[in-house]
């Protein structure tokens, strides 16, 4: 008897406990949403209701017609995607080294790029902007990736060590004995093995350069590199903020986020060797 | 592992060669972008002859601006550990039904644009028409709303909270991992001999993930020390500089085009930075030797 009604006073404290979380943790999101499709007098109406009194696209269409958020986010991709493409071209061939070779230099150089990830980018600002500027890259996309490598290389390379690692060199010591190069071991074998980890890095650098906010607000001074980031500051950071729109633009560039988390969860369900070897 | 297995002759050469001309390009990008502009900055400090430093510790509000960083840093790093270990506890009991909709859940302040979390929390925090401030009314927790964002008071706290919101998914997916691997055996034999919840977290789970702690109260503390984004968007570091940290010092003597003091602050972040690194570069040590 006691022992139930401890046990039903324990699953309640779970639930509650679950419950306190979730509410913490999705009340800004529903804010978020439900603000994007208030009207504006809806918007500063006291009390303060969390439901639109009627639901309105308008902010979406401002966000869209009349704002610099297309275009923002379009130049977000482009440098999403380049930011992505470097890093896994740079951190395969610098994550395989580490993962397969025993040399000399092997700790060292892992703690160098290691030690990259507690480097404060604020540290980093003004010298990578003059490097920027020198290379005549400011204000392009180009300029703002190569920006976003100091983030993505040193986490980056990380990850794909740790993925080549787990895949058992015996696959690839197969492939040689069967005639093959180590080049071609590397492209018939490791490669696909590590598909879709090496995806889901991408995917994870894509997402750095997505949320990145310090060095394109310096890079990016016109809509040519302006990104979806920066160009959210400025719907709010004029005297008369537009909540609707800012909210209406927030949840724009939420969502391609939630997808792609969505899509890399399976991913990485997938695991990394996929079953390659068993036994 | 590798070496040991015989290669054709022809290909020894190259291969001997190789793993550094891998690596290269990474290091040397990490290189240019990470140690030329750590150099650039000491260099440009020494070669001001200290003016810089001077100017740094001749600010009016110097003081207030490392007191604001040290309690930013010491508030967001206890509370993301307090919530995501809570998360973390509640997501690994067994009673709980849908546990992976739930974590997806509350991994959504983690996976979001830090821009747009700060923003929405600048409007939930609102003193007239935001939801919390109501939500706290129609409670009666509070008499009247509170000033979250334009207290100099509070404002340091309202902004701490946002980077907790932020940042307590990664410990919730930290300990998560390091739960699982506590063997269920020792969870049943504490039962047995009558230990309590409080009893079991205090001597089994909390010794059993101690490193994990380490780790994140690390990872955790270096975030903070270098986050710029949310306070900024939030509050720009007011008012009054009321919540101004280190790394919006740095940008606000940028966009000034102070580049002494900008070097300056740079440095200042560097040596503390240097220190946590020291201390990272440790833990990570015995992940490295574990995994090679």
């Amino acid at each position: 008897m006691r022992r139930s009604l401890g046990r039903a006073s324990a699953g309640a404290g779970l639930w509650g406990t679950l419950a306190v979380l979730l509410v913490w943790s999705l009340a800004p999101i529903a804010v978020m949403i439900f603000t994007s499709f208030k009207k504006r007098a809806d918007i500063f109406a006291v009390p303060v209701r969390l439901l639109p009194e009627s639901w309105t696209l308008d902010n979406y269409r401002t966000v869209f017609t009349s704002s610099s958020m297309p275009h923002a986010l379009l130049n977000s991709v482009i440098i999403g995607l380049l930011v992505a493409i470097a890093t896994l071209v740079f951190c395969f061939s610098a994550g395989y080294a580490l993962a397969r070779f025993r040399f000399r230099a092997a700790r060292p150089l892992a703690l160098f790029i290691l030690l990259g990830q507690v480097v404060p980018l604020t540290v980093l600002l003004l010298p990578v902007y003059q490097i920027v500027v020198s290379l005549k890259l400011s204000d392009t996309t180009i300029g703002v990736a190569f920006a976003h490598l100091a983030i993505t290389v040193p986490l980056v390379t990380w990850m794909v060590r740790n993925q080549i690692a787990a895949i058992p060199y015996d696959l690839e010591e197969a492939a040689q004995i069967d005639g093959g190069s180590r080049f071609d071991a590397v492209s018939y074998i490791t490669l696909p093995v590590c598909a879709p980890g090496l995806a889901a890095a991408g995917m994870f650098a894509f997402l750095q350069s997505w949320h990145e906010f310090l060095f394109a607000s310096v890079l990016a001074t016109s809509t040519a590199s302006r990104t979806a980031p920066v160009a959210l500051t400025q719907f709010a950071s004029e005297f008369d903020v537009d909540w609707g729109a800012t909210m209406a633009a927030s949840v724009v560039l939420t969502v391609p986020i939630v997808i792609l988390f969505v899509v890399m969860q399976r991913y990485f369900v997938a695991g990394l060797t996929g079953g390659a070897v068993k036994g | 592992m590798t070496t040991l297995t015989a290669p054709p002759p022809v290909r020894d050469r190259q291969r001997r060669a190789r793993p550094v001309v891998l690596i290269l390009p990474a290091a040397i990008l990490t290189a240019i972008l990470m140690v030329i502009p750590i150099v650039a900055t000491i260099v440009r400090v020494v070669a001001s002859g200290g003016t810089g430093l001077t100017e740094l510790f001749s600010l009016p509000n110097v003081g207030r601006v490392f007191l604001n960083t040290a309690g930013w840093t010491a508030g967001s790093v206890v509370g993301a550990i307090v919530i995501g270990y809570a998360g973390a506890l509640v997501l690994q009991s067994a009673r709980l039904r849908f546990a992976g909709l739930w974590r997806g859940l509350l991994m959504i302040p983690w996976i979001i644009p830090g821009v747009v979390g700060a923003t929405v929390w600048r409007w939930t925090l609102s003193t007239d028409y935001g939801i919390l401030n109501q939500a706290l009314l129609d409670l009666g927790l509070i008499g009247e709303p509170v000033r979250w964002l334009s207290n100099p008071d509070v404002v340091l706290w309202a902004v701490a909270l946002i980077q907790i919101w932020v940042t307590a998914p990664f410990v919730m997916l930290m300990v998560s991992a390091a739960l699982t691997s506590i063997p269920a055996e020792r969870f049943e034999a504490a039962r047995l001999d009558g230990a309590g919840g409080l009893a079991i977290l205090r001597h089994i789970i909390l010794p059993a993930i101690r490193t994990t702690t380490g780790i994140c109260v690390l990872t955790l503390a270096i975030w903070a020390l270098n986050s710029f984004t949310i306070i900024w968007v939030a509050t720009s570091g007011g008012p009054a500089g009321a919540s101004t940290i280190l790394p919006v010092l740095l940008y606000q003597a940028f966009q000034n085009g102070d580049q002494v003091l900008v070097s300056s602050v740079a440095l200042v972040q560097v040596i503390i930075g240097g220190v946590l690194a020291v201390l990272f570069a440790r833990t990570m040590r015995t992940d490295l030797e574990e995994q090679t």
